[in-house]
């Protein structure tokens, strides 16, 4: 559902960890979740996609001190992933994995966004 | 002065206070005192020799050196150490001065137990304690964190415990009273339980009253009493037992609340009173600041009925919120605001149309594309009536094509966000009630207004619909998957060159990613603004209704308005859609 993203501060203050990253390895897939029955053309209907285990290769920390790979979730939401996606990726810590926060995953927020806002630019 | 009568221990602390005459520095600490209590623990049939062996031995917890003492300690030992503690001369670490008041059963034993256990006061804002090797010490300042916006575990990291299982670090801005929580992070991630200790040690007295967020405090109506909500809940009102004083401006009524465990209000909190009522609040720490002689704002009673938003003009009953919006019980999280600017700023423009955080994409990228093409008809669908109520007509068209207008009077009050912002729909720039320009907010809420309520269009829906609705005119939608790209570039063409309003909409995501780091979004209505053609190659213009965010790098503007290959659109763009 293409709601705007949540607010960048909201979501800062709600990871753990912050990273500039790419995703080298989608480790597993969940089962694609139950599709809204609507009429053609509509949008903001509330497609999802399937959870998805994944590997990132953090670039850099812009927020606590993650680096080398980090295997994450990434929950039912309304994007996916693939290796070679990239950006900022909010981070929550949990079990068994950290969870990918932010409505759009990588694209919710640009890392000179989130440089902004923490005030590293 | 001390007295002791046991022989090995009045030896063994006559030792230190003579060692205390050449070395001034000396204290009793966690490397000196094992010697002190094996002369404690000794008895007739094993040694302080043998005991200081046991007391040090690898491996050996609290507990067990707790155990170890009492077990050799006589009445005479105890009234003697006893009195080291209240009355001898050599100091003693806080730590030390624990572990006896452990040993005679004055406080509970802090084992080493690989549990977080904090040691001593937090003189200078240094919190020290134990843990399990190796593990990271989370802390946060819940006396600060309603202000810093902070969720409840937003911690930061204290420390790391050593291999001694040590740990010490420094909680920044610490002040005498503050409600310090704590806990430990594994290298899995894995977390401990929280302990929360209350600062002490940073100065004489308690000076820092509790904060109080003042914009998560939501009152409404329910049940014929206001019901009193924390409208974040995974942020804090105030400090965990914090009182937050509300007193109804109009009958004097005081209630003191008692903030639970998270910083928050209790469950089913309800005081008396009635739809507009004004309450003030006030808080404490409920210790050391008891008084509520300052206070911190005044609170209106909010609620879905008319006449919560504020003042000026007939109150109209609002349409309903999202459910997403509301509480399990059904009332509402957010209030409403009375917005008094004007209905139109320099005319009608796209960029004026701003998506608020509802899953109704298709109406403001109905509405820009409308304003786009015929601004005229926005400045016609929308009447002020002077008195703060606004009127909008919309068409309704059946099946013969016959046109009937609908007419629908809202007034000025807006659902908003805590600290002010409209919730849904809002105009591009200033978005204070009494500046923003008001023409697409209310057409929005009219057309909730007219669906029913706001769930009622917040769960997807149709451009040409809104076209119809807005024009009477009968929808022409495309299907990308089923027309050559020859028939999409025409139908764009052809509406764009006639004022025709334009919209386009993207697939849900399909697991491919296809979306992920394109700029254009899954399942999402777009505004069509325009077309070009350089060198032979077709682009679109297209506009994201959120006001920002598009494909990068873009122009730089980052005002949602792009370019897009003809070639691109046709594989992330679902139909087309406008009207005849």
């Amino acid at each position: 559902m293409a709601i705007p993203p949540e607010p960048i501060q909201e979501l800062i203050d709600a990871s753990t960890d912050i990273v500039d990253a790419e995703v080298a390895e989608v480790v597993s897939t969940g089962t694609k979740p139950a599709q809204p029955d609507v009429p053609t053309g509509t949008t903001s209907a509330g497609f999802k996609a399937a959870e998805q285990v994944v590997v990132l290769k953090v670039a850099r920390a812009l927020k606590g001190g993650a680096k080398g790979n980090l295997t994450v979730h990434k929950p039912v939401s309304g994007y996916a992933l693939k290796a070679g996606n990239k950006g900022a990726f909010f981070l929550r810590a949990g079990q068994p994995h950290a969870e990918i926060l932010g409505r759009y995953g990588p694209d919710t927020y640009r890392v000179e966004s989130v440089e902004h806002v923490l005030g590293k630019k | 002065m001390v007295t002791i009568r046991d022989t090995q221990l009045r030896a063994t602390y006559t030792s230190f206070e003579t060692r205390l005459r050449t070395e001034p520095g000396l204290t009793i600490n966690a490397d000196n005192m094992p010697k002190l209590l094996a002369a404690v623990a000794d008895t007739w049939y094993s040694g302080a020799d043998r005991k200081l062996r046991e007391l040090t031995a690898p491996g050996v917890t609290r507990q067990k050196q707790v155990d170890i003492v009492k077990n050799g300690m006589g009445a005479q030992e105890k009234k003697d150490l006893g009195q080291i503690l209240d009355k001898g001369s050599v100091p003693m670490t806080d730590e030390v001065r624990r572990f006896l008041e452990q040993v005679l059963d004055r406080q509970p034993v802090t084992p080493n137990d690989g549990k977080l256990h904090i040691t001593g006061n937090q003189a200078g804002g240094q919190v020290t304690g134990t843990g399990a090797p190796g593990v990271t010490v989370e802390a946060i300042n819940l006396s600060t964190a309603p202000e810093a916006r902070l969720h409840q575990d937003d911690t930061f990291v204290l420390g790391k415990v050593g291999t001694d299982g040590k740990f010490s670090g420094k909680v920044p801005d610490a002040k005498e009273g503050d409600v310090i929580r704590m806990r430990t992070r594994d290298a899995q991630g894995n977390t401990s339980d929280w302990v929360t200790v209350r600062a002490t040690g940073l100065a004489a007295t308690d000076t820092r009253n509790s904060q109080l967020a003042l914009f998560r405090v939501g009152l409404a109506m329910d049940g014929g009493k206001v019901a009193i909500t924390n409208i974040n809940s995974s942020r804090p009102i105030s400090e965990p037992g914090a009182q937050v004083q509300v007193v109804n401006k109009r009958t004097g009524e005081k209630t003191n609340i008692t903030m639970d465990e998270a910083g928050t209000f209790p469950k089913d909190l309800k005081v008396n009173g009635k739809d507009g009522d004004q309450f003030t609040v006030a808080v404490s720490d409920g210790k050391n600041n008891t008084n509520f002689a300052t206070v911190a704002g005044t609170l209106t009673v909010g609620g879905t009925g008319g006449g919560t938003g504020g003042t000026g003009g007939p109150d109209i009953k609002d349409p309903a919120l999202h459910k997403d919006e509301l509480n399990a019980d059904g009332t509402p999280r957010f209030a409403l605001k009375r917005f008094t600017g004007p209905l139109f700023k320099d005319g009608v423009d796209a960029s004026d149309v701003k998506q608020g955080q509802i899953g109704d994409c298709y109406f403001p990228s109905a509405m820009a594309a409308i304003a786009k093409a015929q601004p005229d008809a926005i400045q016609k669908a929308i009447t002020d009536n002077g008195d703060g109520t606004y009127t909008v007509t919309f068409k309704e068209v059946d099946y013969r094509g016959n046109v009937k207008n609908k007419e629908v009077t809202v007034d000025g009050d807006l659902y908003v966000r805590s600290w002010g912002g409209p919730l849904y729909g809002s105009a591009g720039g200033d978005t204070s009630p009494e500046k923003m320009e008001l023409w697409f907010p209310l057409i929005e809420k009219a057309y909730a207004a007219y669906k029913g309520s706001f769930n009622s269009i917040g769960n997807g829906g149709s451009s040409s619909d809104v076209f119809q609705t807005i024009l009477g005119k009968p929808r022409y939608d495309v299907n990308t998957q089923w027309e050559s790209a020859d028939k999409v570039w025409s139908t764009i063409k052809k509406s764009v060159d006639a004022k025709l309003p334009v919209s386009a909409g993207t697939h849900g995501e399909d697991q491919s990613a296809l979306y992920t780091n394109t700029g254009v979004y899954a399942d999402h209505s777009y505004s069509v603004l325009g077309y070009k053609e350089e060198n032979g190659t077709k682009f679109v213009q297209m506009r994201n209704p959120w006001g920002e965010s598009e494909p990068w790098p873009g122009d730089g503007k980052n005002d949602g308005i792009f370019f897009i290959k003809l070639d691109d659109f046709m594989k992330l763009y679902d139909n087309v859609m406008t009207v005849r």
